[in-house]
């Protein structure tokens, strides 16, 4: 397989056919709905139907348990701190001094004694972990479905300068390439007697640190190898160029920027109309 | 002076000119070019030979103008492309003029699609869209590649990528194309398409060719010129005849010639008058039967080699299976024994399950079914790291094994991990470290080091655990001559140290001095394990797995059938032998 891939999902559905730049503004939408929204329930449903769509349009499973594997120690970070030391932070949104208490440390106890975990302060940080779910779920469903050129074709439509969507796209194809140099150093270390495997998590992210050095300068030598090829092909970066491939607008199209665009207004006037989606009105 | 192919009085209009080009990369003393004066006519096709270090790729990137405006350094003498001065023009226009495929296809191809690889370079060169879809199936069908242009490049083969960038590169309709070592990273049925679509380019479309590379033969067979480039230096340019006939220079330039050439140096060394040194097979095969017919010709006497072996294998695998991820069959039903002090050749057409096989043997894959054994214990039951004190694995690029800051600490890393005491690793690292000539560079940065040092560094590194075997993938991939042999050098005095060797290449013709029983793999299956002799010369059965012998083995085969009778012979001197009175001795 080629060092520079990106993972696509491999399903043809309704998302894989829409323009990118249709893609863009429902992921707009929804990133901006998510960070407005304080209430964990719906704040929660915004994510799982984010997490529905993306399995509806092929995104692995695997790939969504590592996302929540990898989110799980902030999701219990953000538990804790929030829990027991956001309550200053909580009373101000709710506006009011009491708040409901899940369980007290004994106040005997060194350093945590007497703290105390809220049930408000676990839903604040219910609405934190839901938010990040969301936006972090929302790129997948983005650009996975989406070819890398069409990318490029969507951006320099919305007049954003071609040299600035080849550098995202190039990044977007250098992330697996480096994911791919890792696996083939800790592979080595293996190779030499490493018992990578036996490592605890601590010990792990400090090999992960040591590998730092042959990773970077395998990158460089990558991507000067790939620098002398774009010049071959007389890149410049300039946006005076043609395109292979037009991209066009469709109903389909222009029905998912107008939804994306109502469901905006709408949680807009909901928010600031009736409150609904501010933290207390769950 | 190349020559106009219709009229061979007449000089071909030069396309390229070099005069007294000289180049040196920045930070560097020693010039990467020295005064080459060279003129490269329309429609020629130029081999560019020399050993590492040459001054080939330098060439290669000077004629598309990325040496010395991507580079910088200095730059002496003047050379033009297509009338452009190289250093006035800026490399996006030179681009109009010169189509560049470089030696790893994976590196070169940035697009999803087959189609947007091809169609890239003609939107930078604002080529409208209405062209480009007549031109991107036009040069799919030069290089065969119909119906792909909506696959990813990734679906394709070694083979066919190469030939993808060489469609990418022709797409601009470019005067000159430089082909850079374009196949060292291939196997043989990827080399021949290679050559065959680059021969078909030069003589049917006229497109002018320059291509560096070792592949001796292929270039003696497709190319009207060849340069001989030594530290810089253009040595020598000619005809392959004159060229590649001249053995001994290129022995003394550590360039491999082609075994037909060397087999009648040979022939003529062994008292046999040979009016004119062939360099292609067909001329070797029609010569060779014309001496035969007016010299006395006799079989050797090749002293058999017998790869019996007795007692519990090292390495046994029983009904391997391996099926990958994605549904691929890589091995079916493999059962194979290897036992201590072989050293076995394992070949077979990329995707026949080489690399499969051996990583089983270190557990970096586990069988789907079947069993893998290292000295009677299950793969299963034991670790990588376990492994790895066991078995050494030498990867195709060094550059993946190295993760140290210097060439000790590299050596000494598997030791540390392995809670060695002080003075049995600095024992351990010094004995490593002498044993493949690394002392002074001990404190070097291994990165730093030329690519074949880097491979030793990584052998040392392996040895300082003591293995009982070490595999060898792909170790001559990408290398020179002299590169390929040193390594296989090194695997050759370990083996003498009584270790088990394994090694996988494409390179056979490096091989009769070194392996002593060949496994040959294809699509996944074992289809012959015999002793080299053997396996060289069951033509059917590497065919079947794309691979072609060297060429001394089919001189032989040339002589066998001419004179009815069992020639078993695997190199040049052996094939020569049979000129001589006493024959040759094994």
């Amino acid at each position: 397989m080629s060092a520079l891939t990106l993972p696509t999902v491999e399903r043809d559905s309704f998302f894989t056919r829409l323009d990118f730049r249709s893609k863009l503004a429902l992921m707009a939408a929804i990133t901006g709905v998510a960070l407005v929204w304080e209430s964990p329930v719906l704040g929660g449903a915004l994510a799982l139907v984010v997490m529905l769509a993306c399995l509806a349009v092929g995104v692995k499973c695997s790939y969504l348990r590592t996302v929540l594997t990898l989110l799980l120690p902030f999701a219990v970070f953000m538990m804790v701190m929030q829990g027991f030391g956001g309550a200053d932070l909580v009373r101000a949104r709710l506006h009011r001094e009491t708040l409901t208490p899940l369980f007290t440390f004994p106040a005997s106890w060194a350093i945590i004694g007497g703290g105390m975990m809220t049930w408000e302060g676990v839903l604040y940080a219910l609405n934190v972990v839901c938010k990040t779910l969301t936006m972090i779920l929302v790129l997948p469903l983005g650009i996975f479905t989406t070819d890398v050129n069409a990318m490029v074709i969507g951006m320099v439509k919305i007049r954003i300068p071609y040299r600035i969507a080849f550098i995202f796209s190039a990044t977007l194809r250098f992330f697996p390439m480096l994911f791919e140099e890792i696996q083939t150093i800790i592979e080595a270390q293996r190779l030499r007697g490493f018992a990578f495997e036996a490592l605890g998590p601590l010990k792990r992210l400090r090999v992960y640190a040591k590998i730092a050095v042959p990773l970077i300068l395998g990158a460089l030598v990558k991507s000067q190898t790939l620098d002398i090829v774009l010049q071959t092909r007389a890149f410049t970066g300039s946006s005076q160029r043609t395109y292979l491939h037009e991209t066009r607008l469709r109903a389909a199209d222009y029905a998912v920027i107008a939804g994306s665009g109502l469901f905006v207004i709408v949680a807009a006037i909901a928010y600031y109309g009736w409150g609904i989606g501010c933290f207390g009105k769950w | 002076m190349a020559t106009d192919r219709s009229n061979p009085q007449l000089p071909l209009m030069p396309l390229v000119t070099l005069d007294n080009v000289s180049y040196i990369y920045p930070r560097t003393e020693r010039p990467a070019l020295y005064d080459v004066t060279l003129d490269i006519g329309k429609g020629e096709f130029l081999g560019l030979i020399g050993p590492t270090g040459a001054g080939k790729t330098t060439l290669c990137l000077s004629l598309s103008g990325i040496v010395p405006q991507f580079y910088g350094g200095r730059f002496f003498g003047h050379m033009t492309v297509a009338g452009l001065d190289t250093l006035e023009h800026p490399v996006s226009r030179l681009a109009r003029h010169v189509g560049a495929v470089f030696e790893d296809p994976e590196t070169q191809l940035t697009a999803t699609s087959v189609e947007n690889e091809i169609a890239f370079a003609l939107e930078n060169l604002n080529v409208p869209r209405e062209e480009m879809l007549i031109r991107i199936p036009r040069v799919l069908e030069a290089v065969r590649l119909e119906g792909t242009a909506k696959k990813h490049p990734r679906e394709l083969s070694g083979g066919q990528k190469q030939r993808l960038a060489i469609a990418a590169a022709l797409a601009v309709q470019p005067d000159l194309l430089v082909l850079d070592e374009p196949t060292s990273q291939l196997d043989p049925l990827g080399a021949q398409e290679v050559f065959a679509t680059v021969h078909e380019l030069n003589k049917t479309l006229g497109v002018t060719v320059v291509m560096a590379g070792h592949a001796a033969e292929e270039l003696a067979e497709h190319a009207d010129r060849v340069a001989l480039l030594v530290d810089g230096a253009l040595v020598a340019v000619g005809s392959p005849d004159e060229l590649y006939a001249d053995v001994e220079r290129l022995e003394r330039c550590h360039i491999r010639p082609p075994q037909v050439a060397q087999t009648f140096v040979e022939i003529r060394q062994a008292g046999v008058p040979v009016p004119m040194i062939p360099v292609r097979l067909r001329e070797g095969i029609a010569a060779l039967r014309a001496a035969a017919h007016v010299h006395p010709v006799q079989v050797p006497s090749i002293s058999p080699l017998t790869t019996e072996k007795r007692g519990v294998p090292l390495l046994a695998v029983r009904n391997l299976t391996h099926v990958y991820g994605d549904g691929t069959m890589a091995l079916h039903d493999v059962s194979l024994d290897i036992h201590a002090g072989e050293y076995v050749l394992i070949i077979g057409q990329n995707g026949a399950g080489k690399s499969t096989l051996v990583k089983h043997f270190l557990r970096l894959l586990l069988p789907t079914s079947g069993q893998v054994l290292v000295d009677g214990v299950d793969t299963r039951d034991l670790t990588t790291s376990a492994l790895a004190r066991r078995i050494g694995y030498v990867a195709q690029n060094p550059d993946h094994q190295i993760f140290n800051a210097t060439v000790e600490a590299e050596v000494a890393f598997a030791l540390k991990n392995l809670k060695y005491d002080a003075v049995e690793i600095a024992t351990r690292v010094a004995e490593s470290l002498t044993a493949l000539g690394l002392g002074e560079q001990r404190g070097a940065h291994p990165l730093a080091l030329p690519k074949g040092d880097r491979a030793r560094v990584v052998i040392a590194a392996i040895l300082a655990l003591r293995p009982d075997v070490v595999i060898f993938d792909e170790p001559t991939t990408g290398q020179d001559y002299r590169g390929a042999r040193a390594i296989l050098d090194i695997s050759q005095q370990l083996h003498a140290a009584g270790k088990t060797i394994i090694v996988i290449t494409h390179h056979l013709y490096l091989m009769p001095a070194y392996a002593e029983r060949v496994v040959v793999m294809g699509q996944g299956a074992l289809l012959l394990d015999a002793p080299i002799r053997t396996a060289y010369h069951a033509v059917d059965v590497l065919a079947s797995t794309s691979i072609t012998p060297p060429q001394a083995v089919l001189l032989a085969r040339a002589l066998a059938e001419e004179r009815q009778a069992d020639f078993p012979l695997l190199t040049p001197e052996e094939v020569a032998a049979c000129f001589t009175v006493n024959g040759f001795n094994d």
